[in-house]
């Protein structure tokens, strides 16, 4: 009986220590994912301002082009 | 399937940019309505031709003043005639981004964006037109260098430092083109006894109003009514005089421009002495303005080479690269 309750308290006590590192885990990868995301949305921000990318919609509509 | 639209609602002229297109609308922001039944008689040009000459029964009115909605239920009904006219039914409901003055208050903003979207747009967002006017005009805002551009519109004049993409100083006021006109209607009151319409001063302001004095200075005949006599009588206004009458709009102008400068930071400063301010809107077309701005601030200002499209044409790369310009759009900013 003593030893029955000490097994079921290991365990949940693996169990809660493993489900936190996971959960600590995929906190952690996410919050880089974020970093890198918000990294890549400036990028994408800058590249879409670039005069490159207004080739197609400022210059296409400049007078000079347009004659 | 509708095209997504970029819309320029300014107090003077109202721009439309259709995705995969380009600037497809461009006309003044007047509407024309039955003060009895309420029916809408004419937009646009149209209706501009009306403005006080109109019977008693139709009103041709600005819907927005200071680049804000005056009357909420007439700018709803402008959009929704605007959207018809480029082909947007019920069944086809566009994402709108619509350019505002960066000066409008959480209540106005809430305006324009409510009135979209009873208008028939899926989606309206607000994009400040000074960041629009530096895109359209196709300043370099994707580098780390100050880029100022002054927009001076109908109603606004805003004054913005944008370095990566972003807006780093800002200086606006309620003061615009129309101001400039009221004041030479007012002059030309109080001097010659005179009463023109908004119309005629604006013709006036083209015709011969300055900034600074300049060798293309001549004088023109006005006509009008005689306010002693109430008969018409025709009066003769020296550019002199107007550059005199408009002085106080313009010098709150300049002053509105000094102040942006003075909250620039230091390491972007020194950009506008080598680069320049880019001048935008058609407010910024009267004669001698850039001079004057130019010799008041010590820094060179240039034209923007479309200075009445610069607003649209950004808004319209912004819907064109929604997605990844979705952070400039007021109240969703990262």
């Amino acid at each position: 009986m003593i030893s029955m309750s000490f097994f079921t308290g290991l365990f949940s006590f693996i169990a809660i220590v493993s489900g936190s590192t996971l959960l600590v885990m995929i906190y952690l990868d996410n919050r880089n994912v974020r970093i890198d995301d918000g990294i890549a949305n400036f990028r994408r921000h800058i590249d879409a301002l670039s005069p490159e990318a207004r080739q197609s919609s400022v210059h296409r509509n400049d007078p000079e082009n347009r004659r | 399937m509708a095209r997504d639209l970029a819309i320029d609602l300014g107090t003077a002229n109202t721009l439309v940019y259709m995705k995969g297109k380009g600037i497809v609308l461009n006309e003044p922001s007047v509407i024309a309505v039955n003060r009895q039944s309420g029916e809408v008689l004419a937009t646009g040009h149209d209706a501009w031709d009306m403005i006080g000459r109109t019977p008693s029964y139709i009103v041709a009115v600005r819907p927005l003043r200071g680049g804000a909605i005056t009357d909420f239920d007439i700018t709803e009904r402008m959009i929704r005639l605007l959207l018809q006219r480029v082909g947007v039914s019920r069944f086809t409901r566009p994402k709108v981004v619509i350019c505002v003055p960066s000066a409008i208050t959480e209540v106005e903003r809430r305006a324009v964006t409510d009135a979209t979207r009873r208008a028939g747009a899926s989606d309206a967002q607000l994009i400040e037109q000074p960041m629009a006017a530096a895109i359209g005009a196709n300043l370099p805002i994707d580098e780390p260098v100050g880029n100022m551009v002054i927009d001076i519109g109908g109603g606004t004049t805003e004054t913005a430092v944008i370095s990566l993409g972003g807006v780093v100083a800002l200086e606006a006021i309620r003061v615009g083109s129309f101001d400039i006109d009221a004041a030479i209607q007012s002059y030309v009151r109080r001097e010659h006894g005179v009463a023109i319409g908004e119309r005629t001063a604006e013709e006036i302001k083209i015709q011969i109003g300055s900034a600074e004095p300049g060798p293309q200075d001549r004088s023109a005949d006005i006509r009008g009514r005689d306010l002693v006599t109430g008969l018409p009588k025709t009066v003769r206004l020296t550019a002199e005089e107007v550059r005199f009458a408009i002085d106080e709009p313009v010098a709150a102008m300049v002053l509105s421009v000094k102040r942006c400068l003075a909250k620039a930071p230091p390491e972007l400063a020194q950009d506008f002495l080598s680069r320049g301010m880019y001048l935008v809107g058609g407010g910024g077309m009267l004669r001698g303005l850039a001079a004057r701005i130019e010799r008041e601030t010590e820094v060179p200002v240039k034209m923007s080479p479309q200075p009445l499209e610069a607003v649209v044409l950004g808004a319209g790369h912004c819907i064109e690269n929604y997605q990844a310009l979705r952070g400039m759009f007021m109240g969703t900013r990262r």
